[in-house]
């Protein structure tokens, strides 16, 4: 188990500098420059002249790359130019609140698309499998970005339950409540699209599985149907789902930008918007390899907890 | 155990398929039936647009701006600058449309020749396009498309592009595992023998076979592409003023939300109707393309077999003293609108501690009527018709469902063909024996550990503590199907169901279970039911044996009697069928035609086609099962046996 | 229905209900006298030497102070810092009485080489804090020589020329007084522990969330009335109206304006508009192009409808704007100039004329930007009016920062037209960067539109260096009769800013400095 950890880690480090090197092109093709967005309106060329002499911003591209690679071996993501503080600070900051609504909504989408998934596939064709298939139909058809604006306007203003924006209250929050309460709109507006792609794949999944020996034997065997449902079919179904749950975690972390704008949520996805359109590249740099590496991560995860569970990848 | 036989004769015209069309199965699926009928129409709409008589989407009379819908000359209102909402939308939707639709195709077309080329050739050519596809999808999708967008420039087309470029890697993926799938498959190495290049394999043979899941990964994605280009338009990034696609009003309307919320919840639920409609459409084009829902074959089977019995037997008077009765039993399978009759009115009776064989070949009805009996028989598409399982003193098909559960695997045990399917994958063989213990008698889990141990050095497994902690996937064949023996004896049932449980065995392997299966039931006094294609097998542990043709018991004694002296015309065939060792000069003569269909039975006898000695009157009328004396019992007019009454 | 899920369900909604009922009453308030101000961007930086946009000086304004400060409601410098100034009669020399007994909310004293500390990083290259910067708009005291500290409380400044904008400069937040304590110790993060000598200190700056300051009790001007101010960065709009109608702000500003009715309607808010020196224009490439003949520039000027676009696509939030300078520059302001009318035909008859009919056009866009308003739906609504005069407008949007990139360094081979808008303190200080044939972007100008004419130039230099405002106020207005008639831009509107407030909020008021002054207000 340590040494398939180990390998899929040592697989990942390829894959991050080849992200690297995407990022910077991308950055350098931009038009606009980081000078003009650190300067704002009153950028006068020659201005925009000395600020890239003074951030070495007028050195070749592969001089650049090498630089920052050399620091990040080091442990220094640089300075952001646009923030003015070091980019691990801000990365990491921002990357933390992405985490705990990221986390919940996962949590979210994975319990209830599970779940979803179960109950419809278990009552194929009755009513319950169709009122879920229609909840998922509508999750997965639904513009993200719009059904939290609507959840704001009723829950915040109208009905005034939740907090419109925000993680915590601004004077005298923070604490678990508060932040479970700022948590609620959001994480729920994130996890809607994922949850029905999960439900629709679990759903898949238990058909599947529903229709294998094993779970002829399982009644064969006078089991209650609860337990052929829940035990056999379920932790079957659950080792072909896992490492599909593990591909939306990249779904949910690129859908955090919509959510993480409408509900102000101070995250990375926000963060690397605004790093883009101001051409800190340090900051994107910094911010793409710690999602990317959490998502390789998260993959990892999945595909662990799927070894644990089939004993046969093992071999 | 397939319940439904591949047709071998070519259909009578005239006759309808048995199988369900594609396009009413498509209309049958209510829920897609509508998504296509709200597609139809937006479509449509959109498509006779131009002609329609609408206004010009993109005058602006600012002067008559946020008209609320029904006011007169607008009937969905107007938007912030004037322009009228309905022609808006109607434009708007083609645009959202038509980006949708490309997008998915240059996602597709560019994704899944990535898929093939690395599926296909594997090796380094996959592992450096993996590898990309790898990079690629590491990078969170949102950055990639606004990246790209950043790079190109603003503009609809470029949010194409960057949409269809963030998707390759889905379908890159998809299709390169189906191919990977295919490529080593033996039609693949046939056309390599024969001469075809890389490229010409590769599209006239692979290809083909991926289409359909290249088409059904473009249903499912096809809305997910218009939303996301929804997306890029909302955040400014799509299309630019004044052409409007439904992302870029609900953008432009987001400001309006509380003042004056027509603006975007119009193009939100035409946005809304229009991916889900096509999500219901790919679901259902999905369902068509799977070839087992054509065969009725994808329901999820339920808990027991659907009981509609249309003949019933009278219960007997009096106790049988045998134990398991089975009277008149019928089972059919509903496949389109053919009716299979498996079973066809088969009774049997099983003695105490008896071992009972059942024979017959594929087809014949043998097996089902081993499922039919703990009603393990998959509904849809199999329903018990007719007939009686007598058990003790009560007719089982008439119990609940919570009695029928207590029965299975306490009272009457199965074992099944193949351990390797029907043991589960994920728990290891103790637990799983545990488990049938703990099934029906409250033990705490270490006791029913421990009976398992002792279970498995019953069924002469070496190691037995040890080998309680394996998985099946770690052990052999015989090793598999002894544990599932044991697991059938856990609870020393009195009546053991073996459905043919050593076909899957190799031969030195079939003689050892035999000997276990029979040594355990005689030390457990349990009455068996063997189910079997094989005589051999037959000869070495059965005390009885009935045949089974089409549906039917056509013949019935003791061992010795029916294998030396068969009376049934197709017995006696079956016995000619197998080689003997040591007899080379036998002939082998297999039986000229095939078995019947058995949802198209002829009247009479059902083996008349076939057999050698058949007379007029054989096809004509129910043939009865006549008792020729001394147990014997066949289904014939003219048996090959006359035996004193 | 699986056991499991009927209970999931039930303990979903008894959660929801739960939730509900226990937050209901407790979220309809902000914490008493804390005024929490609804942003509309992050703040970059808190040193004011270093920053540009009028979003980061709302907060800049409360924590430090200038030498001057604005009169309340005008833009006419008073008495800050400094208790008086001398000025030599050639103008080239100022003399600044400063006050006593101030401290910096760092606990070092104000003094006089506090002032020469912040002017001299800078203005000097050899600064040893000059790279604390960069300091983009140190060109606003270009014109300063050098910097004395005579004594503890006077300072003198020497001009290199005489420069009438001057003493508005040190009114602006480039010219607020900074620590040296707290730039010695911090460096390059002074931006982040900021310390200055205003009505409020720093607390805290959460990123992206909230920047927290509080009462400075030892105020030089009395202590302000509220106990913290929290500017909360809300970047979306329609956020932060929810927020404001879910009662979790108590002060917005730049509110959109088909909102603007609603907030106007409802007893509990208090809505505040002031008109400001603001500028909303479109670049018009008179180097090339269609644009390079006057009479397209004039008949853009035409075919627009301006009062449409401000009164419908504006909501009245704006009025029309008649030439280069705002009226909120009331001394320099022509009156007697009146905006192009809307004239489709006389549009329509000069190009003709220049031989323009057809014309294809590409027109730059941003989608927001500081004092932008609705540039989108503006650029729209304009697209819509040119083209009924026969005009082909393509329009091709940008991110802002993208945008500036275009522009800023001239729409030559580019675009035909751009949008802009202006935001400043003195009516020099517009022209002077963007009209002046020696404002070309290759010179470090925003003359990203080349337009040149001598006569203009000559009017600017004489009003720059005149220190008698009636005659730059002359100046000014020939300058606009002009500019008005050469059309380099099409002039469109003049921003009413407005804010929001609950209302409990007192004393607030909007200044004409676009500025947010925050030391009188009250809640209760």
């Amino acid at each position: 188990m340590l040494a398939y950890i180990l390998k899929r880690l040592a697989a990942l480090v390829p894959i991050l500098i080849g992200l690297t090197i995407i990022v910077f092109l991308m950055l350098a093709l931009i038009p606009g420059g980081t000078a003009v967005a650190i300067l704002g309106p009153l950028a006068s060329p020659e201005n925009i002249a000395k600020v890239n002499k003074e951030l070495g911003l007028d050195q070749p591209l592969i001089d650049q790359y090498l630089t920052w690679m050399g620091n990040l071996l080091h442990g220094d993501m640089g300075r952001s130019y646009s923030l003015k503080r070091p980019v691990i600070d801000e990365v990491f900051e921002r990357f933390s609140a992405t985490l705990i609504l990221a986390g919940t909504s996962l949590v979210l989408c994975s319990f209830f698309g599970l779940l979803a998934g179960i109950v419809s596939a278990v009552r194929q064709f009755g009513w319950t499998d169709r009122i879920v298939t229609f909840f998922v139909l509508i999750g997965i058809s639904t513009p993200s970005f719009w059904l939290g604006l609507l959840l704001i306007m009723l829950f915040a203003v109208d009905l005034r339950w939740l907090p419109a924006s925000g993680m915590y209250e601004v004077y005298g929050g923070g604490g678990l409540g508060d932040l479970l309460r700022h948590l609620i709109l959001p994480s729920i507006t994130l996890a809607v699209v994922a949850t029905g792609v999960i439900a629709r794949l679990t759903r898949a999944a238990m058909l599947e599985v529903l229709r294998q020996d094993y779970i002829r034997t399982a009644r064969a065997k006078g089991l209650t149907e609860r337990r052929v449902i829940y035990r056999h079919a379920f932790k079957a179904a659950l080792v072909t789902v896992i490492p599909l749950i593990g591909v939306q975690t990249g779904l949910v972390l690129g859908g955090a930008v919509y959510i993480e704008t409408v509900f102000q949520w101070p995250g990375i996805g926000r963060m690397l918007v605004d790093a883009i359109s101001t051409r800190d590249i340090l900051l994107v740099q910094g911010g793409v390899l710690v999602l990317a590496v959490s998502y390789v991560l998260f993959n990892l995860l999945a595909d662990i907890i799927q070894t644990v569970l089939d004993p046969r990848l093992k071999s | 155990m397939t319940a439904v036989s591949q047709p071998a004769a070519p259909q009578a015209p005239g006759t309808r398929s048995a199988r369900p069309g594609s396009f009413r199965l498509l209309v049958n699926n209510r829920l897609a039936a509508l998504g296509l009928v709200v597609l139809g129409l937006i479509v449509v709409v959109v498509l006779i647009t131009p002609l329609l008589p609408l206004q010009n989407p993109d005058v602006t009379e600012t002067a008559n701006r946020l008209l609320r819908p029904g006011t007169p000359g607008h009937i969905l209102g107007t938007d912030h600058l004037g322009r009228d909402l309905l022609s808006r939308l109607l434009w708007g939707t083609r645009v959202s449309i038509a980006v949708g639709l490309s997008a998915t195709a240059i996602a597709a077309f560019f994704g899944s020749l990535i898929g093939l080329v690395a599926g296909y050739f594997g090796g380094r050519a996959d592992a450096i396009l993996m590898r990309s596809i790898d990079m690629l999808m590491a990078f969170p999708y949102i950055l990639l498309a606004l990246g790209i967008v950043a790079v190109l420039g603003p503009g609809l087309l470029n949010a194409l592009y960057a949409i269809a470029i963030v998707n390759i890697p889905f379908f890159a993926r998809n299709i390169r595992g189906v191919t990977r799938g295919l490529s080593r498959r033996e039609f693949v190495d046939a056309a390599r023998l024969s001469g075809k290049g890389h490229a010409g394999i590769l599209f006239t043979e692979v290809l083909p076979n991926v289409l359909p899941v290249i088409v059904i990964t473009m249903s499912s994605t096809v809305g997910w592409m218009i939303l996301e280009t929804a997306g890029l338009s909302f955040l400014g990034l799509g299309a630019q003023p004044p052409l409007a696609d439904l992302g870029s009003m609900l953008g432009e309307g987001r400001k309006l939300l509380f003042t004056a919320p027509h603006v975007s919840v119009i193009p939100g639920v035409m946005i809304f109707a229009l991916v889900m409609s096509i999500n219901l459409v790919g679901d259902g084009i999905r369902d068509v393309l799977d070839p087992r829902l054509r065969s009725g074959a994808l329901a999820r089977p339920s808990a027991r077999t659907r009981i509609d019995r249309r003949r019933v037997p009278p219960m007997p008077a009096r106790a049988s003293g045998s134990a398991l009765d089975v009277v008149a039993l019928e089972t059919e399978f509903q496949v389109g609108d053919a009716v299979h009759r498996a079973v066809g009115g088969v009774s049997l009776d099983l003695g105490d501690e008896e071992c009972l064989g059942l024979v017959g070949e594929s087809g014949s009805g043998k097996s089902v009527t081993a499922m039919s009996i703990l009603g393990l028989v998959a509904t849809p598409p199999g329903t018990i018709v007719g007939g009686r399982v007598i058990f003790g003193s009560e007719d089982i098909l008439e119990v609940s469902n919570e009695t029928l559960r207590r029965l299975r695997g306490d009272r009457i045990s199965m074992i099944f063909q193949d351990p390797l399917s029907t043991l589960h994958p994920l728990f290891t063989v103790g637990d799983q024996i545990a488990e049938a213990i703990r099934a029906h008698r409250p033990v705490s889990f270490a006791e029913a550990w421990k009976q398992a141990v002792q279970l498995l050095e019953l069924v002469r497994i070496p190691g037995p503590k040890e080998r309680a902690n394996s998985y099946p996937h770690e052990l052999s064949g015989g090793m598999r199907q002894r544990i599932c023996i044991a697991m059938a004896l856990a609870n020393d049932s009195s009546v053991l169901i073996a459905d043919e449980p050593t076909t899957a065995l190799d031969v030195t392997v079939q003689a050892q279970v035999l000997r276990l299966l029979d040594d355990l039931r005689r030390d457990k006094g349990a009455a068996v039911l063997f189910i079997t294609h094989d005589f051999g097998v037959v000869s070495e542990i059965c005390d009885r044996v009935a045949v089974m043709y089409a549906g039917r018991i056509v013949e019935l004694g003791t061992t010795e009697d029916v294998l030396s002296r068969p009376a049934h015309p197709y017995t006696r065939k079956l016995i000619d069928c197998v080689p003997i060792l040591g007899e080379p000069e036998r002939r082998l003569d297999a039986i000229e035609g095939l078995p019947p269909k058995v949802d198209r039975l002829p009247p009479g006898c059902a083996f008349a086609d076939r057999c050698p000695q058949v007379r007029t009157n054989c096809r004509t009328g129910d043939i009865p099962f006549d008792d020729l004396g001394g147990g014997r019992k066949a289904r014939c007019l003219y048996p090959l046996v006359e035996v004193a009454a | 229905m699986s056991p499991l899920f009927r209970n999931t369900l039930a303990g979903m909604a008894f959660a929801a209900l739960a939730t509900g009922a226990v937050s209901a009453p407790a979220l309809a308030q902000t914490p008493p006298n804390v005024l929490i101000v609804g942003q509309i961007a992050e703040p970059k930086s808190l040193d004011p030497s270093v920053d540009t946009a009028v979003n980061d000086f709302r907060i800049l304004m409360n924590m430090y102070d200038g030498l001057v400060r604005y009169k309340d409601g005008t833009l006419e410098p008073e008495p800050a810092l400094a208790k008086s100034w001398d000025i030599s009669d050639d103008g080239l020399t100022y003399t600044f009485h400063l006050r006593d007994g101030v401290k910096f909310h760092d606990g070092t004293p104000f003094n006089a080489d506090a002032v020469k500390f912040t002017f001299d990083r800078m203005l000097d290259k050899d600064n040893p804090y000059y790279d604390t910067g960069p300091f983009p708009l140190a060109f606003f005291f270009s014109a300063i020589d050098s910097v004395t500290a005579v004594d503890d409380s006077t300072v003198t400044f020497k001009l290199k020329e005489p420069y009438a904008p001057f003493l508005s400069n040190l009114a602006y937040p480039t010219g607020l007084i900074v620590s040296p304590a707290a730039v010695k110790q911090y460096g390059k993060d002074f931006g982040r522990h900021p310390s200055g000598t205003g009505p409020f200190k720093f607390e805290e700056w959460d990123s992206n969330t909230k920047v927290v300051v509080s009462r400075n009790d030892d105020y030089w001007d009395g202590a302000p009335p509220l106990d913290a101010v929290v500017f909360r960065p809300i970047t979306d709009a329609n956020t932060r109206v929810a927020e404001m109608l879910s009662g979790g702000i108590d002060l917005m500003v730049e509110v959109p304006p088909d909102n603007l009715k609603q907030f106007q309607d409802d007893p509990n808010f208090k809505v505040y508009e002031q008109a400001g020196p603001h500028v909303w224009f479109l670049i018009l490439n008179a180097k090339e192009g269609p644009f390079a003949d006057k009479r397209v520039r004039q008949a853009v000027n035409y075919a627009i409808d301006k009062k449409s676009l401000v009164d419908n696509v504006l909501q009245g939030t704006a009025e029309v704007a008649a030439g280069p300078t705002p009226p909120a520059f009331a001394w320099a302001y022509d009156n007697k100039l009146q905006p192009y009318p809307y004239d489709p035909e006389k549009a329509r008859q000069l190009l003709k004329e220049a031989g323009a009919e057809g014309a294809e056009l590409t027109f730059y866009v941003t989608e927001g930007g500081s004092g932008m308003l609705d540039p989108v739906a503006m650029a729209t609504a304009i697209q819509a009016d040119l083209a009924k005069v026969g005009l082909k407008v393509n329009i091709k949007t940008f991110e802002w920062n993208t945008f500036l990139g275009e522009v800023n360094p001239g729409l030559a081979g580019k675009a035909d037209m751009a949008e802009m808008a202006w935001m400043t303190n003195d009516p020099d200080t517009l022209p002077y960067l963007a009209l002046r044939t020696g404002a070309f972007p290759d010179k470090g100008g925003f003359n990203s539109g080349y337009y040149s004419n001598p006569k203009v130039d000559a009017l600017l230099e004489k009003a720059r260096t005149s220190t008698d405002q009636a005659e730059r106020a002359k100046l000014y207005k020939q300058m606009q009769e002009i500019v008005h008639d050469d059309a380099p831009w099409a002039f469109i509107a003049n921003w009413k800013q407005n804010a929001v407030s609950t209302a409990a909020v007192k004393d607030f008021s909007l200044q004409p400095s676009f500025f947010l002054i925050l030391r009188d207000v009250s809640k209760g």
